[in-house]
């Protein structure tokens, strides 16, 4: 019980700061920071399609939250979860719409496990490999696989053969409606994938505090050495751990486009990997708290749509607060720094 | 020692949420005892609500979402209809602002971008009371949906022309190596439509000449829309017409740097670089935005397709540089006449 507390203290000081200096910025630029707030409050959370709207934004950043903190647990920075996700949506959207006449039960899970194998050797076997048996870097090499996947999707759209046939708009076809993921509640953006994503956050934790493997992959994470030293197979859990990162990222993405989207639009980027290193930073890598923290980014997002409708603040305050929550996460551990050396500095004057 | 500091810390939470409190009040009843007074058709019109939704480009995207926002802060002025605004953040987004300006009883919802299609489609089916504008997309068989559509092929061929005879005239900066290029966003159906102009008119002044096309994949990145631009001009071009949005601004930095033209692209961009612009390409969505919202309030809601060309001025060319001589501008009139007069029709399909 104290420990949950002791990781709760954290970010939740870091929220309540971050809105704390968001309403002082708002009343410096001249906005009521009492309606903002309300109005953020009840576009997150005021209606049930408004909580179902808020709920739809978080299943893409809970999944894509946990193949990140699978990766940081795991002491590696795999920043490209981006591009893992659209491999995902690539291979989804792909399964989606190519294969007709196949039972839901059949053409869902069909579509789910094939994107999931694809984020998982885009993240695990280039950088993967490349780390874990030349020590390439993988925050450069997961990032820049991350824009080939991107830019692939591009290819895919614009005139390619992903493109809808006839159509003028670079966009895929539809998917068949056996691969689409029913919606749980009517005109929101709310699907069944919210269990897939809760589904996969007890999984995960299952499995990195629960098992042997995921023993190993912390292990590998806390302290490489001691790990070798301790006769694990330290390259081998650094391909697993990006590998099944990559996984998550994937399934992401295809969730998104069973559940939300039914067809691939060609974007510049749909921001969830992006995000999705926030999320795992405030939940600390938790896959439990991974989930509230991608509910609370997922209520900003969906609130501060609601915030500029109604109290006529511009959304970009949204990101604001985004921004300092960030800052202030991370920024404790600078105060646990400054804190360390004030300490030592004592204890040498103590001496002295 | 620890505890005093938590307290402190709340002492001083509790502190700035009272005042932000308090200043939250006072600027409430400033809002209300500024409230005019108002006749019944002013009254009417304030009744009459319309609401905008951007798509992720934002409202200060130099380009159609701004000019979107322009034609309503216009009506908003001019009519005095109540106008809001939100800007989507992710593509998500669309339903749920769409859905909730129609929910809260907008009379009039505008969609910005022809990404928002299905998003249109979905609630304009669900909200059939509300009036829907959509900008760059075609939806046809809704009775309450108006599409706005640009015929930018036309203006594309008038700075053509202009282009083709700066070549041919050798005035100006311009040196004679009849080459002139486009950087295009991304082969897409409108940023096609400019182009297909752009090498008709070129082409019908100026049989010779000839015309570099190249797209950089993107609308947001300035430095990949400079580098291709420097590519074009190193390849001889001496004007070079950008179709690219965001990424268009660097195209405009190169054609300074190098002391060359550069042509802007829907809104008038002759003041980002007054002596290197030649002349702006203009898609009146202002215009469009405002005379929707205009005929829709009085009672002349057009659904379906509404095109916007050279007669009604729904485009039309920026202003011209100063380099330009009288007879060009003349000839580039008699052009712009003939195509309102249907003596030249121009297609909107590139020819390779």
């Amino acid at each position: 019980m104290k420990n949950i507390l002791k990781e709760l203290y954290i970010p939740v000081v870091a929220v309540l700061i971050a809105i704390v200096i968001g309403s002082i910025i708002m009343i410096i630029t001249g906005f009521n920071p009492i309606n903002a707030y309300a109005s953020l409050f009840i576009g997150a959370f005021g209606s049930v399609n408004n909580i179902a709207n808020t709920l739809a934004n978080a299943v893409p950043l809970i999944l894509t939250g946990l193949g990140v903190a699978i990766s940081f647990k795991a002491g590696l920075f795999n920043i490209g979860a981006e591009g893992q996700y659209w491999i995902g949506a690539i291979v989804g959207v792909w399964i989606g719409y190519s294969f007709s006449g196949l039972p839901w039960y059949i053409h869902i899970p069909f579509a789910l496990i094939a994107a999931m194998i694809a984020g998982g050797l885009w993240a695990g076997l280039i950088p993967g490999l490349a780390k874990a048996y030349t020590g390439a870097n993988e925050v450069i090499t997961t990032m820049m696989m991350s824009y080939i996947a991107i830019y692939f999707s591009h290819f895919l759209l614009e005139f390619g053969p992903m493109m809808e046939k006839g159509g003028t708009i670079p966009q895929s076809p539809i998917i068949k409606e056996s691969a689409v993921i029913p919606f749980l509640i009517q005109n929101t953006q709310l699907s069944y994938g919210i269990f897939i994503a809760l589904v996969a956050a007890v999984f995960v934790y299952w499995l990195m505090f629960k098992t042997t493997w995921g023993f190993e992959m912390r292990a590998v994470g806390y302290n490489q050495r001691a790990a070798r030293y301790a006769g694990m197979n330290v390259p081998l859990n650094m391909v697993l751990s990006l590998g099944l990162s990559g996984v998550f990222a994937g399934l992401a993405g295809a969730v998104q486009m069973l559940g939300v989207q039914h067809r691939l639009y060609d974007s510049f980027t749909s921001g969830y990997g992006y995000t999705a290193i926030v999320v795992a930073l405030l939940a600390n890598n938790n896959p439990i708290g991974v989930i509230f923290a991608a509910i609370l980014f997922a209520a900003l997002g969906t609130g501060s749509q609601y915030m500029q409708l109604n109290a006529q603040v511009p959304g970009q305050m949204a990101d604001v607060i985004t921004g300092l929550i960030v800052f202030f996460v991370a920024a404790h551990r600078v105060a646990e720094v400054i804190k360390g050396m004030f300490a030592k500095k004592q204890k040498k004057e103590a001496e002295a | 020692m620890k505890k005093w500091r938590v307290v402190l810390v709340s002492v001083l939470i509790l502190l700035l949420s009272v005042s932000v409190f308090l200043s939250g009040c006072s600027s409430k009843t400033k809002q209300e005892s500024t409230q005019p007074q108002t006749t019944t058709q002013e009254a009417k019109n304030k009744n009459f609500k319309v609401g905008l939704v951007t798509d992720v480009g934002g409202i200060n995207d130099h380009s159609f979402n701004q000019m979107a926002y322009e034609g309503l802060q216009r009506a908003a002025k001019e009519l005095g209809v109540t106008v809001n605004v939100i800007q989507s953040k992710q593509m998500t987004d669309y339903v749920p602002n769409l859905t909730n300006f129609a929910q809260q009883g907008y009379n009039l919802v505008i969609a910005v971008g022809f990404m928002m299609h299905d998003a249109v489609e979905e609630v304009s089916q669900k909200f059939p009371d509300t009036k829907f504008l959509i900008i760059d997309s075609e939806v046809t068989d809704r009775p309450n949906v108006s599409s706005a559509m640009f015929k930018t092929e036309q203006v594309g061929y008038l700075v053509g022309a202009m282009a083709g005879l700066m070549e041919k005239e050798k005035v100006g900066k311009v040196k004679g190596t009849n080459i002139i290029g486009v950087v295009g966003g991304m082969q897409i159906p409108p940023v096609d439509s400019f182009i297909a102009g752009y090498q008709q008119g070129a082409k019908a002044v100026n049989p010779d000449i000839k015309i570099l096309i190249n797209y950089t994949n993107n609308f947001n990145d300035p430095a990949a829309g400079k580098q291709m631009a420097l590519t074009e001009i190193s390849q001889g071009a001496e004007i070079i017409f950008q179709v690219a949005g965001g990424t268009g601004d660097g195209v405009i930095k190169a054609a300074q740097e190098k002391n060359v033209y550069a042509i802007g692209v829907d809104a008038d961009q002759s003041y980002l670089a007054p002596d290197h612009v030649l002349t702006s390409a203009v898609k009146r969505v202002d215009v469009a935005t405002y005379d929707v919202i205009k005929d829709t309030l009085n009672g002349n809601f057009k659904s379906g397709i509404v095109y916007f060309d050279l007669k009604n001025e729904g485009v039309g060319i920026g202003k011209v540089n100063k380099d330009v001589p009288q007879s060009i501008i003349d000839k580039v009139n008699q052009l712009a006449q003939d195509i309102k007069d249907g003596k030249i029709t121009v297609s909107d399909k590139v020819s390779k």
